[in-house]
């Protein structure tokens, strides 16, 4: 029997990111199947995993959440249908789940996360011609050691947006796999980590642009205080003849404070001749003249500076179509800062 | 209301100021003039309470407290108002929730009673008429893509919402036209009362043209060398800085 490596720092795309400080191998190994409390509404329906699961590009982890998860969710959206789905992580372990959006149909996926330990999600998604999906995932400050793989792939004119919101843990990954495999498909990411002591959170994001006229807009906020740790890595990849693919990356941090750490890197391989792509990142502190202003206009040191962390989070939180699960996520940030600025 | 007795300050370990001393009483608008470089702009900024403005001798006196024991935020609760040269833009806020934000704030900090949306609304639309400042600036963030005179117009539009008993305005009229700064000289003088105290700080004699001072100071290398009525400022006007200082000396 071999034992099993877990990703760590020596690995490129774990070097912000070790696994291998935050839990033990046998830990993993023996972590049993996750389990999520589902609440639907409009056309959603839910079965049990098919035998034949789509292929799809995964991270490293996903393969051990596939072999160890003895079961799944399975979420579909029948052609030209529309609904809302919840799914509220239960039970920590391994876990799959396969969402499948089908032609012209849309879907609002919330996610949030009641359970600590150690979960290793793998998650696969589909979508249709012309179908949409609207996706935000909530993760709350806890202990929790979380990994979660996303796979997503469009067909024609499909639309995926994804919002997520992190406030940190022991260990956070998030990993988007986003294949925009038909003309017209279009991926918008966004993204806020706010992070107080001793939280993690890392996402990175690998989008492909398989065919051309796609698109693809990344923005992405982190916050990060006390001792902790803020990561984005963003990877473009425009295939050879995607011309006329438009790709937009932007990743923004704010450190607050000597201990705190974010590590921010955007990549761009380009292998098509007619292809806008714009990136930018850049870390700083929050602004001395700007904290000047509000002070000398009566507000309190404390209220100012969460007022202008807020204000640095705007354009990223805006990005949440649905005002409802916006608000929860403002009212979360809300509760974050305080704590950041107290 | 205002007492400054022989004040120094240093930047950066370069003293400023060298021994200014300037005395205001509530009712009066007194002017500073000088010439760039004189420290017109760290006489504000120290007034405001700006960190990295270092006191190393004097005192400032307000209402008979001393001012420099108070955060910047203190200072605002307590009717200290700086109308700055450059005000700050802050994407990602809108005006009317900053407007809002720091009214609260300072009437919290002196235990009044909170004034809500609609009423801070009903507040600002007011007195934001006579400024002619658009319902659409009011929703725009906070002094992003603002033209110069907008920026002012806002400056003057705070002064009139917090009502402060101390206003300093630095260099209002830069970057403004001459209608700009009828307009901002208005703003100024409705709010001249019995009560309340200003000080003009300007590198023309044109704003006071406007906002006609009881009192004007000239201040060259940290130092006030010359006081007079409002007939200096002309003075200076026409004969030039350099000439006064050399008189002065």
């Amino acid at each position: 029997m071999t034992a099993l490596v877990l990703p760590n720092r020596r690995v490129e795309d774990w070097k912000y990111t070790d696994l291998r400080n935050a839990i033990e191998p046998a830990a993993v190994a023996s972590a049993g199947t996750a389990a999520w409390k589902v609440s639907l509404s409009g056309a959603v329906e839910q079965t049990a995993l098919p035998e034949i699961m789509p292929r799809s590009h995964h991270g490293a982890m996903a393969e051990l959440a596939v072999a160890h998860a003895k079961s799944g969710v399975f979420l579909r959206v029948g052609k030209g249908e529309q609904g809302t789905a919840h799914l509220e992580l239960a039970q920590a372990g391994h876990g799959r789940a396969l969402i499948v959006v089908e032609d012209g149909a849309s879907l609002t996926l919330r996610e949030t996360s009641a359970a600590e330990d150690f979960s290793n999600i793998a998650f696969d998604i589909v979508l249709g011609n012309d179908a949409r999906l609207e996706h935000v995932r909530e993760a709350p400050r806890n202990d929790a050691v979380r990994v979660c793989d996303y796979s997503i792939r469009s067909a024609e004119r499909g639309s995926y947006r994804a919002h997520l919101a992190n406030f940190g843990a022991k260990l956070s990954r998030t990993e988007l796999h986003i294949a925009l495999e038909g003309e017209g498909a279009q991926a918008h990411l966004s993204g806020v980590s706010v992070l107080g002591d001793g939280g993690h959170a890392d996402v990175t994001t690998r989008i492909t642009h398989a065919v051309g006229n796609t698109q693809s807009t990344q923005l992405f906020k982190l916050i990060a205080g006390g001792k902790s740790r803020g990561v984005y890595q963003g990877k473009i990849s425009v295939a050879e003849g995607a011309n006329g693919s438009d790709s937009r990356q932007t990743a923004k941090g704010l450190l607050l404070g000597e201990r705190a750490e974010i590590d921010l890197k955007p990549e761009l391989e380009i292998l098509a001749d007619d292809v806008k792509c714009a990136h930018g990142a850049a870390v700083g502190d929050l602004d001395p003249e700007s904290l000047f202003y509000l002070r000398s206009r009566g507000v309190p040191e404390g209220d100012a500076r969460a007022l202008l962390m807020r204000a640095f989070l705007e354009d990223a939180v805006a990005e949440i179509a649905d005002e409802g699960i916006r608000a929860d996520v403002w009212a979360r940030v809300e509760a974050a800062l305080k704590e950041l600025s107290a | 209301m205002l007492e400054i007795n022989n004040l120094h300050v240093a930047v950066g370990g370069k003293e400023i100021l060298k021994g200014l001393s300037l005395s205001i009483a509530a009712g009066e608008v007194h002017a500073i003039m000088g010439p760039n470089g004189s420290g017109k702009s760290t006489l504000s900024y120290v007034l405001a309470g700006r960190e990295g403005y270092e006191i190393t001798s004097g005192t400032i006196r307000y209402r008979s407290e001393d001012l420099t024991a108070m955060a910047p935020e203190e200072r605002a609760a307590n009717g200290v108002f700086l109308a700055m040269q450059y005000p700050v833009e802050i994407p990602g806020v809108t005006t009317m929730n900053f407007l809002k934000t720091a009214l609260n704030a300072q009437r919290r900090a002196r235990g009044d009673k909170e004034v809500d949306a609609l009423g801070v609304l009903r507040l600002v639309r007011e007195k934001a008429k006579a400024l002619h400042i658009s319902e659409d600036m009011l929703k725009r963030a906070l002094n992003v893509g603002f033209s110069g005179g907008e920026k002012k117009r806002l400056e003057i539009l705070q002064m009139a919402l917090f009502e402060p008993t101390l206003a300093i305005l630095d260099e209002t009229d830069s970057g403004l036209d001459i209608d700009a700064l009828k307009v901002v000289a208005d703003g100024v003088n409705a709010l001249r009362s019995p009560e309340r105290a200003m000080l003009v700080i300007t590198h023309y004699q044109r704003l006071l043209t406007y906002i006609v001072p009881n009192r004007v100071h000239v201040l060259s290398a940290g130092r006030i060398i010359k006081e007079g009525g409002k007939e200096l400022a002309h003075e200076l006007e026409a004969k030039g800085y350099a000439q006064i200082v050399k008189d002065a000396a």
